[in-house]
């Protein structure tokens, strides 16, 4: 086994991460940007390595850092966590010719799964089922109208490298099409360095339904069933959670199967997830391959009772996958919630900032996969996930409620987070009835304003407030004094006595 | 004592008055009694006829963030700019219009420049933040006044991005 892995990611996946690390024996090493030099997986590695100013091309993306940062502290494996480096063939087949093991698929594999046409290709050739799309990257700006007039409109411009709704662009008419194109290509630049975008058939409603598949280097391939991922903004999930309520244990068992065989065919080893879209009369269409580590595996670890990330470092370090299809079960049901630095009462815009404020909710059940502390600034150059609530619970019903209480209980104060909204997702009637597909935001919470406040916890907050001022000015006066150099209006005395009461 | 907050924009009046460790409350026509205990800089429980608020304060120095129960109220001091005002577009002088940044991020793309016509909701200028590009669009039918930043710069919410003239 290894003695010692370095983590090329940050937050809240390089924590989770690091956790692994230390229950198997095996020292985590950080890497950090200039932006993430305070960033909670620095505190908690054995070591950590700087690698570069904030943008994530000159730290994070940066291979020959990274490679150095490997030598430099003797580390014999590196964990990629999701996004950045994770499904990028070159950095894969770098470390490779370096000696140095990479934990997720071969680089042939994930050249394979990781270009989405080639990916459908192979999976049409094995006879799975594929969304209509384009099936090469064309070079001339005219087919990709020729294309999407012959698939019909919507389409959806995506991304060749990507993932995470990452240069996604839906199109509803032909004039829309060349902004689409470009601000897709940007976008896919920037988060994957490669500006390839193809466009498929955009099917209306269907269901994201995702199998999770754990492969050794020897080709032993267990599923570890689905997670249903239908709530999204953006094209990004936002909850998520296992088992789906779509499916029943025939369609279940299909999907699974099903997974399994476009794993094999792209000659897949370690963990990876193959994606589905589930339309109104449960067809199932391939989606992609997810080469990696997902966001939303912890629904699957806390169902399976199986540690993903384990098993990874366990696959990567060519051991023998010791589960085998029948000893997995799926026990009780869990639900996702991811918390974004983000105002969902406004667009979702992205919500920077410095966390003046932090309380995590605690309770049986209740997971929190987290990389912020009260203080820490979250910078503006990465993706906005902060962390990661999940819940275990018997039933959906349960995890629904364990879920609503959870987010009731979790303040992340100073900047706008989807608590607030999550909160209302879990809450109605038809995400409660299971009636979920990828539309579900758009159509029901188009327009949210935020929460609904309640005159009379205003009043109390008004209340508390104010005995909050008086407290303030109460204190001892060297305290206040020391305290000003910093403080505005808040600690300042007198700035609240209006009537002159007193 | 009288304490005036803005809240959303709105100012809200209550009047606090401390008796032997207990506040009387009054806020409109609402009057209460609140056995209130600090447990820390950052976290009072109050107890009001019977019922136990936990109640999170947060600080800057515009803002106090409390959350009660599982909701958050942002205050700020009366006569402090309103919440989110850097959401909105700025009149200024001269029936100019200041565009500002709607959150911190790089500019990627200023698709007008000084004196050219723009159409109601055409996008003027795109800024990432995030790995998520966002477009600023015109609020009006007009033309541009002046364009303060350019590609590739790093702004602030409250930097004014460019000037818009109403047609």
């Amino acid at each position: 086994m290894f003695k010692k892995i370095l983590i090329a990611n940050r937050g809240e996946i390089a924590v989770r991460v690091i956790r692994a690390c230390r229950e198997m024996g095996i020292s985590p090493v950080a890497v950090y940007s200039e932006a993430d030099r305070a960033g909670l997986h620095v505190a908690l590695a054995d070591e950590a390595v700087a690698i570069g100013p904030a943008p994530a091309a000159e730290s994070y993306l940066d291979m020959d850092r990274i490679v150095k940062a490997v030598r430099d502290t003797g580390a014999e494996a590196v964990h990629p966590g999701y996004g950045f480096l994770a499904e990028n063939a070159d950095f894969a087949r770098r470390l490779e010719k370096e000696g140095i093991v990479f934990i997720g698929p071969r680089s042939d594999a994930l050249e394979l799964v990781g270009d989405k046409v080639r990916a459908r290709q192979t999976m049409e050739k094995a006879g799975i089922p594929v969304i209509p799309g384009m099936k090469s990257i064309p070079s001339d700006a005219a087919e990709y109208a020729k294309a999407a007039k012959s698939l019909g409109y919507p389409v959806i411009v995506k991304a060749s490298a990507g993932g995470g709704g990452k240069g996604m662009r839906i199109v509803h008419a032909e004039a829309d099409l060349g902004p689409a194109l470009e601000a897709g290509r940007r976008e896919a630049k920037s988060a994957f360095g490669d500006e390839s975008v193809y466009l498929e058939k955009y099917l209306e409603e269907p269901r994201h339904v995702e199998f999770q598949v754990l492969a050794d280097n020897e080709g032993r391939t267990v599923h570890l069933f689905e997670r249903e991922c239908s709530i999204q903004r953006r094209h990004q999930k936002i909850v998520e959670e296992t088992p789906s309520p779509a499916l029943d244990e025939a369609l279940r068992r299909k999907m699974g199967e099903t997974a399994k065989k476009a794993m094999r065919a792209a000659g897949y080893n370690n963990a990876g997830t193959v994606e589905f879209l589930l339309d109104k009369d449960r067809n199932f269409y391939f989606l992609e391959v997810n080469a990696r580590l997902q966001v939303e595996h912890p629904v699957t670890e806390l169902v399976t009772g199986v540690d993903l990330v384990r098993q990874q470092i366990l696959a990567a370090a060519s051991e023998p996958l010791a589960l085998s299809q029948e000893s997995l079960k799926q026990r009780g049901h869990a639900i996702e919630c991811r918390i974004y630095a983000e105002d969902p009462a406004a667009n979702f815009l992205p919500s920077p900032g410095r966390i003046l404020l932090l309380r995590e909710p605690k309770g049986p059940g209740v997971r929190l996969d987290s990389g912020i502390y009260s203080g820490w600034e979250v910078p503006i150059f990465y993706d906005p996930i902060l962390a990661k609530l999940v819940v275990w619970a018997e039933d959906r019903e349960l995890a629904c409620r364990r879920m609503g209480a959870a987010l009731n209980e979790y303040a992340v104060l100073g900047i706008h987070t989807t608590i607030g909204f999550l909160k209302d997702v879990i809450c109605h009637p038809e995400y409660r009835a299971g009636r979920t597909n990828t539309a579900f935001i758009p159509k029901y919470f188009d327009g949210w304003a935020g929460e609904d406040k309640g005159e009379e916890t205003m009043a109390v907050a008004l209340a508390a407030a104010a005995i909050d001022d008086l407290a303030l000015q109460a204190r001892p006066r060297g305290v206040t004094r020391a305290k000003e150099e910093e403080a505005g209006p808040w600690q300042t005395l007198g700035r609240w006595r209006m009537g002159g009461a007193d | 004592m009288e304490f005036e907050f803005l809240a959303d924009g709105s100012a809200k009046k209550v009047v606090v008055e401390e008796k032997n460790g207990r506040f009387k409350v009054r806020h409109g026509d609402r009057e209460f009694e609140a056995d209130a205990r600090r447990i820390s800089d950052n976290e009072l429980v109050l107890v009001i006829d019977g019922r136990s608020y936990d109640v999170l304060i947060a600080r800057d120095k515009e803002r106090k963030i409390l959350f009660v129960n599982g909701r958050e109220y942002v205050f700020r001091a009366p006569g402090e700019e309103s919440g989110r005002s850097w959401t909105d577009d700025h009149k200024g002088p001269g029936g100019g219009l200041k565009i500002k940044a709607p959150m911190p991020g790089k500019v990627i793309k200023v698709l007008v420049a000084e004196g050219e016509a723009v159409r109601k909701n055409q996008t003027l200028i795109i800024v990432e933040a995030m790995k998520m590009e966002n477009e600023i669009k015109a609020s009006l039918e007009g033309s541009v006044k002046k364009v303060h930043v350019a590609a590739g710069e790093l702004v602030d919410p409250e930097r004014v991005l460019l000037e818009l003239e109403a047609k």
